[in-house]
């Protein structure tokens, strides 16, 4: 392994869970410098091995969760894995990222990347360490939820390998196609049905420990990188102030400011001062804070330890509040912290069930949905009492939780309503107006993943925090080359295994000097640049394969027709800029008007297919 | 019986007025000073000579201050107009000019004070910049009995200006001529400009003479390119009115690069790619009451591209960056020249040795004129902000104008941190960064 570029082991562990298969698989070297790591190295691994055409939900399915050369160093908040699936929600490329524990307990036990397919006849847990990586039986952790899980999995462990456990609860073993795979108990990698992945695959958890060091290469080059991000991570008020001070809630009454706050199912926008008091972070912080807490080398500290009378956990985050609270015309926050334990607990993405129940909620409202359909549970929009109720039976998919579990697009359409799904691709829009920015809609319109804040390059950060790289929030010219640019960064963060947050206070530089330095490759910002399309290409070629076409590359109806006042002024994205900002993204991409990847372009990125 | 009244043009005020301020901002005037004068023709086609007034504020021109003389009659606003509207009319009689300014030019003019007995007659000025070396050349100075609004000005100047376009009163300032007025605010900036960085040379020891021999010896290799002639008429000139929020970013941009001084009027250039075509402000530093042209252009390369737009449309192609911005910022013109103690030949690259510019930039490289495209765009993918030596400074973003605006701003603060160290003695190396020296 000495020839491997430091920062790696050099090593993938491959298990068939059909078979029993355990295998060590060296990592290809020009990998790693082609993909980096975490998201790029995952989607690489995965579309190398993945038949697109594949059940999501069947054994066939391929889950790869990777590492980057940083994760082991003390980068900030270089503690984040990624995990790449094909998504039972969207039938596209699931790519989900996590802060916490987890990766970097797991880089430690020699690995990059664990690749995982095939289905166990019952009930297992992965165990992986340094010496030896078993499967074993868990049928008698089958049904626990996700804190139970834990629990079990880590009580009476030795201090000095204490295992790190990544896990589904009920909601993934009873395959909601948004049931997430949560880390640390309350970290999650939320978005696209891993948890429905894991729970098809009879697998409740990967326990992992170990002692294996990162190495650095050239430490004065990471140095200066390191420092320089710290630095500017002091600097920017998103970063030393909002976040650390208020946690991702602070962001609700700033949004609010800027016209993109959701209101009844992307109705409008429209919410009262004193309601958006009720579940801002400052409003948080009197009310529910216990302690804030951050992510593994994680200097922002943003998560927020909080306690409704005698229930603990964390949170609620910005997303999960708006999609449970304005979304859903609901602004009462200990009913939304209730909620959000309880999708934690049980294994649920906060998001997609927020934006599921706003749209029952709608289809109720509208009559579509009656009171036999919902068990008898009153959906009005704004009623908090059903809020955890509404949780634990979609998790378990009881009753009407049957059809929640669906998710909102499957739901609509089961009433012969789909334009009232507020998805991309099937999955739910977060908690960010598209009408209020070109370049917010196009992110979200052309994410790989369907409506993503994150994968759709999280374009709000430029739209009221970008400082000097604030950006106009609608033109035509430039939304395009805008969002290609800040997709580019997300997939950089995420191969690098560091925060999106980090992208409130400085882009790649900082990065490529510490991956540089790290690895003593050349991993300069033009070569960063250069992997960040090679990925954004690779992922785009799973989704063609999986049936994907441009015409999925679009938004909801109600975004052309209904306006919204922004600024003072009414917006909606008609039909003719979704086509032109589309188009556009394609070319700015070097895709073609299908959208997809020009032969040119992928042999300029040396992209080959290197499945049979 | 009709009565006389104070003639004005609501069109030629509102030129005056900006190019007054504009003037002021630049700081190529004091409160007063100065005066500027065109040919003009009213729409029922009567000439006149429309000039200052004497003593008037040019930040602060009203249409008393504005006066019409006629060229062929003395009338009453001749007795408000400026005392050297004799030196104006006679510009403004040469083949071709329509337009004279007069400016003090600080940086300029001081470089040709002399203490030599008098009278004398001192050397010419020699830019040894890009900018001053093809738009003005060599620049006459004169020495003149009588400094200002005199017979022997009358005689000289336009002498001067009918075979260069600016020429230097010695302890006065200079003169310009242009087929606008704005063209002859061009090179009045021009011209301050090219003196300024010989000042700056000077004042950290660079052998200016050593350096115009080489100019003038291999202006090829010299400078990055010969840049394009200078236009007229094109400034109302809008391709992307539906883009209102770029617009008003390139306009707030282009004032921001002409009041900080990033680069002299209407040089540089700014621009933001889309996926069809260039938004493009081929002058880029731009006064808020003149503007410049804002263009739309094609992506790909044209015969007719200048080199400037040749070389914003390479960079583009071999990046994903979304704006660019070029300024010929003298204070980093200045420092490329800069060999520093312990160093052989000019500086590769400038340290930044304050806390703000140190952590967002540990070097920032300086490149010779004539550097291979690949090698600018390297470099600008790693630092965002690249000098070339007699070829201004590159600065890209890959999101909006204000982020490449502000890698030039932070150019100019961190040049003059260092060239205020120099002189207060302090040794640079001591002061710059121990990582900035290993990387």
């Amino acid at each position: 392994m000495s020839a491997f570029p430091s920062g790696y082991h050099g090593m993938t562990l491959e298990v068939d869970l059909s078979s029993g298969r355990i295998e060590r698989v060296p990592l290809d070297a020009s990998d790693v410098y082609d993909y980096l790591g975490g998201r790029g190295l995952a989607a690489r691994i995965f579309y190398d091995r993945i038949d697109p055409a594949c059940d999501p939900l069947s054994p066939d399915n391929v889950i790869v969760i990777a590492t980057s050369p940083l994760l082991g160093t003390n980068a900030p908040t270089a503690g984040r894995g990624h995990m790449v699936f094909k998504s039972p929600l969207t039938g596209m490329i699931g790519s989900s990222n996590c802060g916490g524990t987890w990766a970097p307990a797991f880089k430690a036990t020699g690995y990059d990347a664990l690749v995982i397919r095939g289905r166990a006849a019952a009930p297992v847990v992965l165990e992986i360490t340094p010496e030896r990586a078993e499967i074993l039986p868990a049928g008698d952790l089958w049904g626990l939820d996700v804190h139970q899980t834990v629990n079990a999995l880590t009580t009476g462990q030795g201090a000095g390998l204490r295992g790190r456990v990544l896990c589904i609860g009920p909601a993934g073993e009873n395959k909601v196609r948004f049931a997430s795979v949560m880390n640390d108990k309350n970290r999650a990698y939320g978005r696209s049905g891993p948890g429905a992945v894991w729970g098809s695959k009879n697998l409740k958890a990967v326990r992992v420990s170990g002692r294996e060091k990162t190495e650095v290469k050239d430490k004065e080059k990471y140095r200066s990188g390191a420092e320089q991000a710290v630095y500017l991570l002091k600097q920017a008020p998103a970063t030393k102030r909002l976040l650390k001070e208020l946690g991702t809630v602070g962001l609700v009454e700033l949004i609010d400011l800027i016209d993109m706050l959701p209101h009844r199912n992307f109705q409008d926008n429209l919410h009262l001062d004193e309601d958006v008091e009720k579940i801002s972070g400052e409003t948080l912080a009197k009310r529910l804070l216990e302690r804030a807490a951050g992510c593994y080398v994680c200097p922002i500290a943003c998560q927020r330890h909080t306690r409704v009378g005698d229930k603990k956990g964390e949170g609620p985050e910005y997303e999960t509040t708006v999609m449970m609270g304005p979304d859903c015309a609901i602004y009462d926050l200990e009913a939304i912290a209730l909620a959000n334990y309880a999708c934690n607990e049980l294994g649920l993405d906060t998001i997609s069930f927020g934006g599921t129940l706003a749209c029952a909620m709608e289809l109720y409202e509208k009559g579509i949905l009656k009171a036999k359909d919902t068990d008898g549970l009153d959906l009005h929009f704004g009623n908090s009492r059903i809020l955890e109720e509404m949780v634990r039976r979609t998790a378990g998919r009881q009753g009407f939780g049957d059809l929640m579990a669906e998710g909102s697009f499957r739901l609509a359409s089961a009433f012969s309503h789909p334009e009232l799904s507020m998805t991309v691709k099937k999955q739910e829009i977060p908690a960010y107006e598209p009408r209020a920015s070109f370049t917010q809609a196009l992110g979200y319109m052309t994410s790989p993943t369907g409506a993503c804040h994150l994968k759709g390059g999280y374009a709000v950060s430029l739209a009221f925090f970008g400082g000097a790289k604030e950006i106009p929030r609608f033109s035509l010219l430039q939304s395009p080359t805008s969002i290609r640019n800040m997709h580019n960064l997300g997939i950089l963060q995420d191969s690098l295994g560091v925060c999106r947050f980090t992208g409130f206070a400085f882009s790649v530089d900082p990065w490529a000097r510490m991956a540089s330095g790290v690895t003593g490759l050349d991993f300069s910002t033009a070569v960063l640049e250069e992997v960040a399309n090679r990925v954004a290409a690779v992922e785009r070629l799973f989704n063609i394969e999986a049936g994907m076409t441009a015409a999925d590359d679009t938004l909801p109806e109600r975004f052309s027709r209904e306006p919204i006042v922004v600024a003072g002024e009414e917006r909606v994205i008609p039909p003719e800029v979704i086509d032109r900002l589309r188009s556009d993204y394609y070319r700015a991409r070097g895709w073609d008007e299908e959208g997809k990847p020009a032969p040119r372009v992928l042999e300029s990125l040396r992209i080959r297919r290197r499945r049979p | 019986m009709s009565k006389k009244t104070w003639k004005t043009s609501e069109d030629v005020l509102r030129l005056f007025q900006a190019v007054g301020r504009a003037s002021l901002l630049h700081d190529i005037q004091d409160s007063h000073s100065g005066n500027m004068a065109i040919r003009h023709r009213d729409e029922a086609g009567n000439e006149w000579i429309v000039i200052t007034a004497t003593g008037s504020q040019k930040g602060d021109l009203d249409s008393s201050q504005v006066c019409f003389l006629s060229p062929t009659e003395t009338d009453f606003g001749y007795y408000k107009a400026s005392s050297e509207t004799d030196i104006h009319a006679r510009i403004l009689s040469l083949e071709g000019v329509a337009a004279s300014i007069h400016a003090h030019t600080k940086d300029l003019t001081i470089l040709t004070l002399d203490d030599a007995a008098k009278p004398n007659q001192p050397p010419p000025f020699m830019p040894v910049d890009l900018l001053g070396y093809y738009y003005l050349g060599v620049v006459p100075v004169d020495w003149v009995e009588v400094p200002s609004g005199s017979a022997e000005m009358a005689r000289i100047i336009p002498d001067r200006l009918a075979r260069h376009p600016a020429a230097v009163i010695q302890t006065h300032g200079t003169f310009t001529r242009g087929r606008t007025l704005k063209e002859a605010f061009f090179l009045a900036c021009i011209a301050n400009n090219s003196g300024a960085i010989v000042r700056l040379l000077r004042r950290v020891g660079v052998d200016v003479d050593k350096l115009r021999r080489k100019v003038e010896s291999e202006p090829d290799s010299s400078f990055a390119y010969e840049p394009p002639a200078y236009t007229i008429n094109d400034d109302e000139t809008c391709e992307f009115p539906e883009e209102k929020e770029i617009l008003l970013e390139f306009r707030k941009t282009g004032a921001r690069i002409f009041e900080s001084r990033l680069s002299p009027f209407h040089t540089g250039s700014i621009s933001v790619r889309g996926v069809r075509s260039l938004l493009y402000a081929p002058k880029g530093s731009m006064p808020r009451e003149i503007g410049g042209p804002l263009l739309a252009v094609p992506l790909e390369a044209g015969d007719a591209d200048s080199a400037e737009l040749r070389l914003h449309k390479q960079i583009y192609a071999a990046s994903d960056f979304q704006t660019i911005i070029h300024c010929f910022v003298p204070e980093a013109e200045a420092h490329s020249h800069w060999e520093l103690p312990g160093h052989e030949g000019p500086a590769s690259r400038v340290v930044p040795i304050d806390a703000e510019g140190s952590f967002l930039y540990l070097v920032i490289p300086v490149v010779p004129a004539r550097t291979r495209l690949d090698e600018l765009v390297r470099l600008l993918h790693d630092y965002k902000v690249v000098v070339v030596r007699g070829g201004g400074a590159w600065a890209a973003g890959h999101q909006s104008l204000s982020e490449a605006l502000h890698h030039l701003s932070s150019l100019r603060e961190i040049c003059l941190y260092r060239f205020g160290a120099f002189e207060l003695g302090l040794d640079l190396r001591r002061m710059e960064p121990e990582k900035a020296k290993r990387w």
